[in-house]
């Protein structure tokens, strides 16, 4: 099986400053591959250079089998790309902006009308088609980016920060229809600062100021060394007092690291620490514990352990 | 590579945007409606009579019919007799100092002429640098000159032969000079302004890097979004020949279609500028400014008010390098010489030779600025 997506070494710098460097990654077909990172970690400066916006300073790519230099009609051809920015028109109605990406897609009239009632019906625009643009709500914006993306049946779709500034329920609704696309054979590769979008993605990549730091399934990612180092445990622990207790924890020697979630604490502690330890250590301090379960560690885990471990070095 | 030029593309780009511009009913009206508002405001601007032209005279022959032509100047609106010159050299020098803006010059023998029954010369010096100036104070001077010679001696031929001299100015440039001139410069204002923002505009809301990712080609792209434009560009182009045919009753001496297939060559350059801009400007502020920064040159140095010839080689130099310089020669040579492209072809080579260079420098660096 081929990748729908591969970069090798992609690099691109912007002056002296390298924003994107020595990226090497692939993606399977028909998957949804999760980017994720700070802002300003190149993750946008990637997907240009993928969709042939941006042209790499060396290395090289290839998207649905065309090289993304040499072969960047193709890879127009077979793409699509909903940035973060909806890029509609506002002063065209919803079939006016479809219309028009029809043919700039080149679809002859026939198609045109077809593959128009096709996308408006998937994405449920339709009691909006006649609607200008500019009078959507965010969440419908977003749709109709999608669905203007989505005319010429791309093989991959590119989406950067899709669900940017839009409310929970049209959040999920979107994810219902990218995996809808997914199972039809798409590939998506998204780019998101959500962790419960980033958990339902087939593979994640991870980049950090232009390094791909971390790529893989979710499980392999818990699994890394400096996220589940052997010989640890990982716990979660309820209490009313969450500062008292994060100050508490962080001075007990068997604990190698502690972040704070809402109310909650994510402790790290070697294999010897248990539940009853941590009660008698944390309970007087923070004035009682709720709740301590061990658990794996979440996405956000990951992540928080990523950068640290990235930005000390 | 991307493929340079994709009919369909083109198309796609067209059908928004005239959408566009027939949605945004505001600035469509503004596009229609300024150039012509301009060149009537500028037109009547320049048409504006003018009164109280400060004069200085010698009477030499101290006669009745001086004093009589004196006295009527005196009463008239044009005319502030504000000099007594006491020589004919003391009265030159008076206009060319710029003191005065009108010499009268009553020789010796005027009074007796007038009675003998002999054509009497009146010596009118003008100083010519300011046309409505000057054009007002020869009317008004002529004018005179028969009232005056009505009354001394009745009908027939007019007795007092005014004389009129144009000082530094001899062609006298007049409102027929400026108002073709005004249609190249608002042609031109209009033209870069709708073609800068509005592509500017799309890079702007990000609608720009949306385009790129289809098919659609740079040139496909630039020119679908030039094309609406180039025809509001052109329906202004009648609207102000017209205005300027009928309002301001200047007449078209040469050939109107070779003037209007020329001034179809003079938009490909303005919007080849326009082009320019919007390849360089990130943001429409920008844009405004930069096509400001070239307006003013254009303004100045294409021989629209100063005349070329007079300036600084260097500024001849840049002036070379604007489109509307040589629509100006184009313009004003049809309208007012009735030339034809056989004296013509110098300026319509250059012009259209320049259009070229910047509608290609434009897409060369407009593609660019897209990767």
């Amino acid at each position: 099986m081929t990748a729908a997506i591969s970069a090798e070494k992609l690099t691109k710098r912007y002056g002296d400053h390298t924003v994107v460097r020595d990226l090497s990654f692939t993606v399977d077909p028909g998957t949804i591959f999760g980017f994720l990172g700070p802002n300003g970690s190149g993750k946008s400066t990637t997907i240009k250079m993928l969709c042939g916006l941006v042209r790499p300073n060396s290395g090289s790519g290839a998207v649905a089998g065309f090289d993304i230099e040499r072969e960047d009609d193709g890879v127009r051809r077979s793409i699509g790309y909903v940035s973060q920015s909806f890029a509609l028109y506002e002063e065209l109605t919803v079939r006016q902006n479809l219309e028009f990406y029809g043919r700039a897609y080149g679809l002859d009239a026939l198609r045109r009308s077809q593959r128009k009632q096709a996308v408006i019906d998937l994405t449920g625009l339709a009691r909006y088609a006649d609607t200008l643009a500019r009078n959507l709500s965010g969440g419908w914006k977003q749709r109709l980016a999608l669905a203007s993306a989505l005319l010429h049946e791309p093989r991959v779709l590119f989406l950067d920060e899709p669900t940017a500034g839009i409310d929970p329920v049209a959040r999920r609704e979107l994810w219902d229809l990218l995996f809808k696309l997914a199972s039809d054979g798409a590939t998506l590769f998204v780019t998101t600062h959500y962790m419960d979008e980033a958990e339902r993605c087939s593979r994640l990549g991870y980049i950090f100021d232009g390094d791909l730091i971390a790529l893989g399934t979710l499980d392999e990612l818990r699994a890394l060394p400096g996220i589940a180092p052997p010989g640890t445990v990982r716990f979660r622990v309820s209490t009313h007092n969450v500062m008292a207790a994060f100050a508490r924890a962080r001075s007990i020697d068997d604990v190698r690291d502690v972040t704070i979630f809402g109310r909650d604490l994510h402790i790290v502690a070697a294999a010897s620490v248990d539940e009853a330890r941590l009660r008698t250590e944390l309970g007087p301090a923070a004035g009682g514990i709720d709740e301590i379960a061990r658990i794996e560690p979440s996405l956000e885990d990951v992540f928080v352990a990523l950068t640290r471990e990235h930005g000390a070095a | 590579m991307r493929r340079s030029f994709d009919v369909r593309g083109f198309r796609a780009v067209l059908y928004k945007e005239v959408i566009h511009v027939v949605h945004d009913r505001i600035t469509l009206i503004l596009a229609l409606m300024l150039p012509l508002i301009q060149l009537l405001l500028f037109g009547w601007a320049i048409n504006t009579r003018v009164e109280h032209i400060s004069a200085a005279y010698f009477d030499e022959d101290h006669g009745v019919a001086a004093v009589q032509l004196l006295d009527a100047m005196r009463a008239s609106d044009e005319f502030d007799l504000v000099y007594r010159a006491a020589s004919r050299d003391d009265l030159r020098t008076r206009i060319v100092s710029g003191r005065v803006r009108v010499a009268i010059d009553i020789p010796p023998n005027f009074t007796a002429d007038v009675r003998a029954g002999r054509q009497a010369q009146l010596q009118v010096l003008i100083d010519g640098s300011d046309s409505s100036i000057a054009q007002e104070a020869l009317a008004a001077a002529t004018g005179i000159g028969q009232a005056v010679s009505l009354e001394l001696h009745g009908g027939g031929v007019p007795l007092i032969d005014v004389r009129p001299r144009m000082l530094f100015n001899p062609s006298l440039r007049s409102a027929n000079f400026l108002v073709p001139g005004l249609i190249g410069v608002i042609m031109q204002l209009i033209t870069i302004f709708l073609t800068a923002l509005s592509i500017v505009g799309e890079r702007e809301r990000g609608t720009l890097d949306q385009l790129l990712v289809t098919p659609i080609g740079t040139t496909g792209l630039m020119l679908g979004k030039i094309a609406p434009y180039a025809v509001i560009g052109f329906v202004d182009f009648l609207a102000v020949l017209g205005a300027m045919r009928f309002i301001f009753n200047v007449p078209i001496a040469g050939s109107v279609w070779l003037l209007l297939l020329l001034a179809m060559g003079f938009l490909i350059a303005s919007l080849g500028l326009g082009l320019l801009i919007s390849s360089v400007a990130r943001t429409q502020a920008q844009a405004m400014l930069m096509a400001f920064g070239v307006m003013l040159p254009s303004i100045l140095l294409s021989g629209f008010f100063f005349e070329r010839d007079a300036m600084p080689l260097v500024m001849q130099w840049i002036g070379y390098a604007i489109p509307l310089t040589y629509f100006l020669e184009i313009l004003r040579g049809i309208v007012l010489r009735g030339e034809t492209m056989s004296s013509l072809w110098p300026s319509v080579t250059a012009m259209l030779a320049l259009g070229t260079a910047l509608l290609v420098v434009a897409s060369v660096r407009f593609a660019k600025s897209t990767t």
